[in-house]
């Protein structure tokens, strides 16, 4: 074991190779930070979308009594017969009647029995009646006077809530929400769950065209890579299954696939197992 | 130095990010159980139009090919004009067209009808790699029309799944449309009905020889049921076995050499081997129960037969050689008619259970057991297609007994023959 002296360990700096490596750790250090400080891939230029945060238990909604069962929508109409009965039945008669038969019968018939009729008949009983049924008449008024100002004030209400919560009523449609890893710039789902949807959606076979006994087993893994405007770069079955029919509909399906309907958020490169497990499980 | 440096440090930059790690994600069945077709009509090819060719080949191609479950017929009525464009190579066809309306298969097609003959060209291309698959001419008269279609079905099949279709075979089946239960033959989509006995008795159990020259049956002409061979092209007709009892249930064996059958000349049925002259050459079964139903494996060295020996009617296996017999069922009461299948591994057969027959499938472990019949009435003697996609068998849900064929998991049954008369016990052909 060699011992340095200390010497030599305090006149470092005048060693030739000091400065030299001194500028290689800095240029190290340089990089370094360089490479996490500096926007080399295009990561952190890139706006964020927002992403917004939705309250699905008090979810704002545009109509919140939207198929529910609201006791008011039923209890309109038997309200509207109520008008009617006031205004057209009631009112009327209790207006004309006294009015005209006072009037014509008097005059028309002689003088002999103007009195009887008019004692006996119209002018005590329609002074009863009528009051009656003023009353009543205004007493529906008043009640449908306070519903209606009950009802314009639940208006006023709503329509303050509406106020308020109307500019993130009208947000949801366009937020982006749905997979825990979707970053806000997708529509609704990440783009891995929306590949794997759009290859499984153009993947056709039949399981008549296999061996049943073998759903559970058949496999095949492909590799793909996607460019991030969608398009699919190259892929190649990795490997196959040893099925002519099955491998031969996941050629079809990747080729179909080769186009995505909206681009990727970066270059994707893809290891896809193709497998009949579900439809094996299905057919039990 | 420094510069080695330098590349060394920007080489582990780079590398996480240069190095794309591969995403896997797993696809567990397919969006569509079915392949998408293209199903067009045959088109006349410079000779005389007959919508009745077109129409004739275009229905059988499509019943044929609907009964295989393989295929979701893209709606005619989306067709656009390569439909009605002539187009037998794959450079004259217009595959975006077809991949727009979602087909990944299409069939093309001429006839020409000069007289009476006809020549028919089928071709199945595939849109998606826009490549012809396969293609073939049938030349014969016009009267041929169903069978070419029948064998342009049985193409397609073997084109996509490897396994020629069975649809060119035929189907032997009892019918008492005479008034006599007579043995008739028709095609795998129940037209061209063809009487082949005219015995004025009771014919029962048919059965065809492995290359599919003879039948075997079982009549009651004599008075006695007696089995019977037949050879189909010449309608030559013999007596096989005529012991006293019953000769029934004649099944030859898959080289042919030996029939397997149940004889009752000692009392009690059992299960016996004879030559094809009706000379007894083994006893399978010897024992105090009644033993039916003989059914050969494919290879030959095992049946499986009905025996009643262990108290309620089941399914047993026995080798041939060995004679060693094993049980194969155990759930319910009545167990009845085994069918081994072609492809050997399981085995169809009936089971009685609350009042009613259906058909089940087993595996030849006597595991998988899966019900195939649900509906109301008898469902009973199933039998095999010869390729063992599809299995046929008699159902007397409506009246009258009736002869059915659905998939082998159960799917897709079909009426094949009239209610107006009693049909059963069929049996399907080897490929024709």
């Amino acid at each position: 074991m060699s011992v340095v002296p200390l010497r030599q360990i305090n006149d470092f700096h005048k060693d030739p190779k000091f400065g030299r490596l001194l500028l290689v750790s800095l240029v190290v250090h340089g990089l370094i930070w360089a490479a996490f400080a500096g926007d080399w891939f295009g990561y952190s230029t890139r706006p964020k979308p927002p992403v917004y945060y939705v309250d699905l238990i008090h979810k704002p909604v545009l109509n919140p009594q939207a198929g529910r069962p609201d006791p008011r929508p039923s209890k309109k109409p038997q309200a509207a017969p109520v008008k009617k009965s006031v205004a057209t039945p009631v009112a009327p008669k209790a207006v004309t009647k006294p009015e005209v038969k006072p009037l014509t019968k008097p005059e028309v018939k002689p003088l002999a029995k103007p009195v009887k009729t008019a004692k006996s008949k119209p002018v005590p009983k329609p002074d009863q009646r009528q009051e009656k049924q003023v009353q009543s008449a205004i007493d529906e008024i008043r009640q449908r006077q306070t519903r209606e100002a009950e009802r314009d004030a639940l208006k006023d209400k709503l329509a303050k809530l509406r106020e308020s919560v109307g500019a993130a009523a009208t947000i949801p449609a366009d937020v982006p929400v749905g997979m825990p890893d979707g970053t806000g710039d997708e529509v609704g789902v990440s783009a891995l769950a929306f590949v794997q949807a759009f290859i499984q959606q153009n993947w056709a076979l039949s399981p008549y065209l296999l061996d049943q006994s073998r759903l559970a087993n058949i496999e095949a893994k492909a590799k793909l890579v996607y460019a991030a405007d969608g398009r699919l770069k190259s892929f190649r079955i990795e490997n196959p299954s040893g099925n002519p029919q099955f491998d031969d509909s996941l050629k079809k399906a990747i080729i179909k696939s080769q186009q995505l309907p909206q681009p990727l958020p970066k270059d994707l490169e893809l290891v896809v197992i193709f497998n009949l497990k579900e439809m094996a499980a299905t057919r039990r | 130095m420094l510069l080695r440096w330098l590349v060394a440090v920007l080489l582990c930059l780079a590398l996480p990010h240069t190095v794309l790690a591969a995403t896997e994600i797993e696809i567990s069945s397919p969006g569509e159980q079915s392949i998408p077709l293209g199903l067009t009509k045959f088109l006349p090819d410079q000779g005389v139009r007959s919508d009745r060719i077109a129409d004739e080949f275009d229905e059988v191609l499509v019943a044929d090919l609907d009964l295989s479950g393989l295929f979701r017929f893209v709606d005619p009525q989306s067709f656009l004009d390569d439909a009605d464009r002539i187009g037998l190579f794959s450079t004259q066809v217009n595959f975006p067209q077809w991949r727009l309306l979602g087909a990944e298969t299409l069939i093309k097609g001429t006839y020409h009808l000069d007289g009476d003959n006809l020549v028919v060209e089928g071709r199945l291309f595939d849109v998606v790699n826009r490549r012809l698959l396969t293609g073939r001419r049938y030349v014969g008269q016009s009267k041929d029309v169903r069978r070419m279609a029948h064998a342009f079905a049985d193409l397609i099949l073997k084109e996509l799944t490897g396994e020629e279709g069975p649809f060119s075979s035929r189907i032997a089946y009892i019918s008492n449309q005479t008034g006599d239960k007579e043995l008739w033959l028709m095609d795998v989509d129940g037209k061209r009905p063809l009487r082949l006995t005219n015995h004025r008795s009771i014919v029962l159990n048919p059965d065809f020889s492995p290359r599919g020259k003879e039948i075997l049956f079982t009549s009651y002409r004599a008075n006695n049921p007696d089995l019977y061979r037949k050879e189909i092209y010449t309608g030559k007709e013999a007596k096989l076995s005529y012991k006293p009892g019953l000769n029934v249930a004649g099944r030859m064996s898959p080289d042919e050499r030996e029939v397997a059958l149940t004889l009752s000349k000692d009392g009690n049925p059992e299960i016996y081997l004879i030559s094809t002259s009706g000379r007894i050459r083994k006893r399978i079964t010897e024992n105090w129960g009644i033993d039916s139903d003989p059914s050969w494996s494919p290879d030959g060295e095992k049946i499986t037969f009905v025996s009643n020996r262990q108290g309620n009617p089941h399914l047993f296996i026995a080798d041939i050689f060995t004679g060693k017999t094993v049980r194969l069922t155990t759930r319910g009461k009545y167990n009845a008619t085994p069918a081994w299948g072609p492809k050997g591994d399981r085995i169809a057969f009936t089971r009685q259970e609350g009042g009613r027959f259906d058909i089940y499938t087993i595996k030849t472990d006597g595991t998988d057991e899966r019900r195939l019949t649900f509906g109301p009435g008898n469902s009973e003697h199933p039998r095999w297609s010869p390729d063992g996609r599809f299995i046929i068998y008699s159902w007397d849900k409506d009246g009258n007994r009736a002869i059915y064929v659905m998939r082998a998991d159960g799917t897709g049954s079909r009426r094949l023959t009239s209610l107006e008369s009693d049909s059963r016990h069929p049996a399907w052909s080897p490929r024709w």
